[in-house]
């Protein structure tokens, strides 16, 4: 089984020590880089639990599907739930344009030329919405599969995203954004008989990189696997409304 | 290039700092630990670092970087390796048993902050 251990956090306690030449005055900070994200990204997770809405990260590589998974969790959601989505791209409104059309509210972020969304920018992002009137938040993240990895949004679950054209070997290439992510989309899987693409090689590749992620299939031509990813996102909503 | 926007994140963290620890110079070495499984290139970080860095207190400090690697433990072979890439299976008998220590961190460790020429 694959389980991972990471040194726990030292104390980031500071200790200014001065050094023994007297010349230098040595600080022992010993604290995360990035811990000013990961402080705001927990802000961001104890505001919306408050409010009881439901964060989602949605990431994955540019033309994966994440927009369509998008609006088809929409239509299949319906009234049942009140969802918001911040879209992040390095520039345009194209993706918010098409959730707009739903009658969703949107706020695209405009990372001009950042690869990743952050913390700070979803914070800002989110006080757009009056999230007392939502449950569920929906954030694209821009499309990537390195620089996403390392940024906590504040979100409750990460969704990763792998199209069929992109090729069965992405886990294997990229695991850090795999490793953290409680579920994979395999998506266009329509397209299955056009490429050498093993799903087994994928699922066992996730499996031991995540074993606890759920794995589903989807196809936004036949609608297969919308109904399954739906109801888990459901279920995980529940889930954690109830803890 | 999130090491970029990591960099810049790290400035912030270096100047509240020394601020906090009442220094008043200028930063002259800072000591980071980034894991090989960190999923952060040291070179762009010290890249990043001399593109970002002139104009505030750590302009010209030395940039140590210190690269742990990770342990993989298999639970078949009983192996333990060192490694330097996050690994889907046991270097020594392939098996998908296996954990994966460390290898993960990245921490700003110490600031040299240089009290003499103040």
């Amino acid at each position: 089984m694959w389980k991972t251990r990471s040194r726990a956090a030292p104390l980031s306690r500071l200790r200014p020590i001065l050094d023994q030449t007297g010349l230098f005055m040595k600080i022992v900070a010993a604290q995360k880089i990035l811990k000013a994200n990961d402080q705001l990204a927990e802000e961001n997770r104890r505001r919306f639990s408050a409010s009881g809405v439901f964060g989602v990260n949605i990431v994955g590589s540019p033309g994966c599907g994440k927009t369509t998974l998008l609006e088809a969790l929409i239509g299949r959601f319906g009234d049942s739930l009140a969802p918001a989505v911040i879209e992040g791209d390095i520039a345009g409104s194209i993706d918010a344009q098409r959730i707009d059309a739903l009658g969703v509210p949107v706020v695209q972020i405009n990372t001009d030329g950042a690869c990743h969304l952050d913390a700070q920018m979803v914070n800002a992002a989110a006080s757009n919405f009056d999230l007392g009137q939502l449950d569920l938040l929906l954030i694209e993240n821009v499309g990537n599969l390195v620089c996403t990895a390392g940024f906590d949004l504040g979100e409750h679950r990460r969704i990763v995203l792998l199209s069929v054209p992109e090729g069965d070997d992405k886990i294997a290439k990229y695991p850090a954004i795999f490793r953290g992510s409680h579920a994979l989309a395999i998506t266009k899987i329509d397209l299955l008989p056009h490429f050498d693409f093993s799903v087994d090689r994928v699922v066992a590749d996730m499996r031991r990189l995540a074993p606890a992620a759920r794995i589903f299939e989807l196809s936004a031509k036949s609608g297969a696997g919308v109904a399954e990813i739906g109801d888990w996102l459901q279920a995980e909503i529940a889930y954690t409304a109830s803890r | 290039m999130h090491e970029l926007s990591i960099v810049e994140a790290l400035i912030g963290q270096v100047e509240a700092e020394v601020e906090r620890a009442g220094a008043r110079g200028q930063v002259a070495r800072l000591k980071l630990s980034i894991g090989r499984l960190s999923g952060v290139n040291a070179d762009a970080v010290r890249f990043a670092f001399e593109l970002l860095t002139p104009g505030t207190r750590l302009a010209g400090a030395e940039l140590e970087i210190d690269e742990p690697k990770a342990v993989c433990l298999c639970a078949a072979c009983g192996a333990r390796t060192e490694i330097e890439e996050l690994s889907l299976g046991c270097p020594a008998c392939q098996s998908g048993d296996i954990t994966i220590d460390g290898g993960r961190e990245m921490l700003l460790e110490t600031i040299d902050v240089d009290e003499f020429d103040r």
